[in-house]
């Protein structure tokens, strides 16, 4: 079977998601990842790094990245079975703002920004989708894109 | 708790290293939280015989997972956490559990920017085989020696 041209997708608008930065990931993820700064525990262990509340660590944001653009898309809107075809991680870019703060909600909007093949042992489609993420003001925290390998 | 000596923007000099640290080893039952966390319960990261299937080795760990180890081994040793600005990588290989995973990076230019002084630096991750897992670029600030 053909795999459709993806390159249609680029311009195409993906679903908006909303995230809170909570209590039950942060519990989850620390002591797995051993982030173990005292600003990532409490509004005092944070005052005293020079933040105004608790952050979350850095290293837990691409970990927000992955989880809310496959929130944002469903694998049939890029032409892609996720149970039989395979997928990997292309790569990524993230730019921070201002730090990320245990609680706030973040939005995000996402978009396809560009889609090429490319020919290896097998051939794939590379669909990069670029994405910002707003705090409740609207203010933006931090932007980026991934790219995502899509096996024909 | 991380040992490595902090440095100050004034002291450091492009194309010198970044002190490297290696992680591990990887540990499977820390894929279950993560599939958790990012909500995908992909049995290529948790069930090992469906991965074998698929012709991997062992359970293929989860790739925000290998980054976590990429961004503590800079954060970690930054004055401050968030004085990362912005990373863009690539990721080349996969992770199986028991690996261990060195970190280390190369300043490749010192500059200011809207005043706040900026480091880039190229960054790597490799298993102990060598292979390089990650690879790619990061920006941070330190601070300056009063």
């Amino acid at each position: 079977m053909t795999t459709p041209d993806r390159k249609t997708l680029i311009g195409k608008v993906l679903r908006e998601v909303k995230y809170v930065l909570n209590e039950d990931d942060l519990r989850t993820y620390l002591p797995v990842c051993e982030e173990d700064h005292p600003a990532f525990f409490s509004d005092g262990g944070a005052q005293a790094t020079g933040y105004e509340r608790r952050v979350i660590p850095p290293s837990f944001a691409p970990h927000i990245a992955v989880l809310v653009l496959l929130r944002a898309f469903d694998w049939e809107d890029f032409f892609f079975d996720y149970k039989t075809g395979t997928a990997m991680f292309g790569e990524q870019e993230l730019a921070y703002l201002r730090p990320l703060y245990a609680g706030e909600t973040l939005t995000i909007q996402s978009s396809v920004a560009d889609v090429y093949e490319k020919q290896g042992k097998r051939a794939f489609d590379v669909v990069t989708v670029k994405f910002s993420a707003a705090d409740q003001q609207g203010a933006p925290v931090f932007h980026g894109s991934q790219a995502y390998i899509l096996f024909k | 708790m991380d040992t490595r000596a902090k440095m100050y923007f004034d002291e450091v000099q492009e194309g010198m290293a970044l002190p490297s640290a290696t992680y591990g080893p990887m540990d499977r039952h820390k894929y279950i939280a993560i599939a958790i966390i990012l909500r995908d319960m992909n049995p290529l990261h948790l069930d090992r015989v469906y991965a074998r299937e698929r012709g991997m080795p062992d359970a293929v760990q989860q790739g925000p997972l290998n980054e976590t180890y990429l961004y503590r081994f800079l954060t970690d040793w930054l004055h401050r956490p968030w004085d990362i600005r912005k990373t863009k990588l690539r990721f080349s290989a996969n992770v199986f559990p028991d690996d261990l995973l060195t970190c280390g990076g190369t300043v490749t230019r010192k500059y200011r920017e809207n005043g706040e002084p900026r480091v880039d630096c190229q960054i790597w991750q490799q298993n102990q085989k060598g292979e390089k897992i990650i690879f790619g670029e990061a920006t941070f600030t330190l601070p300056e020696r009063k």
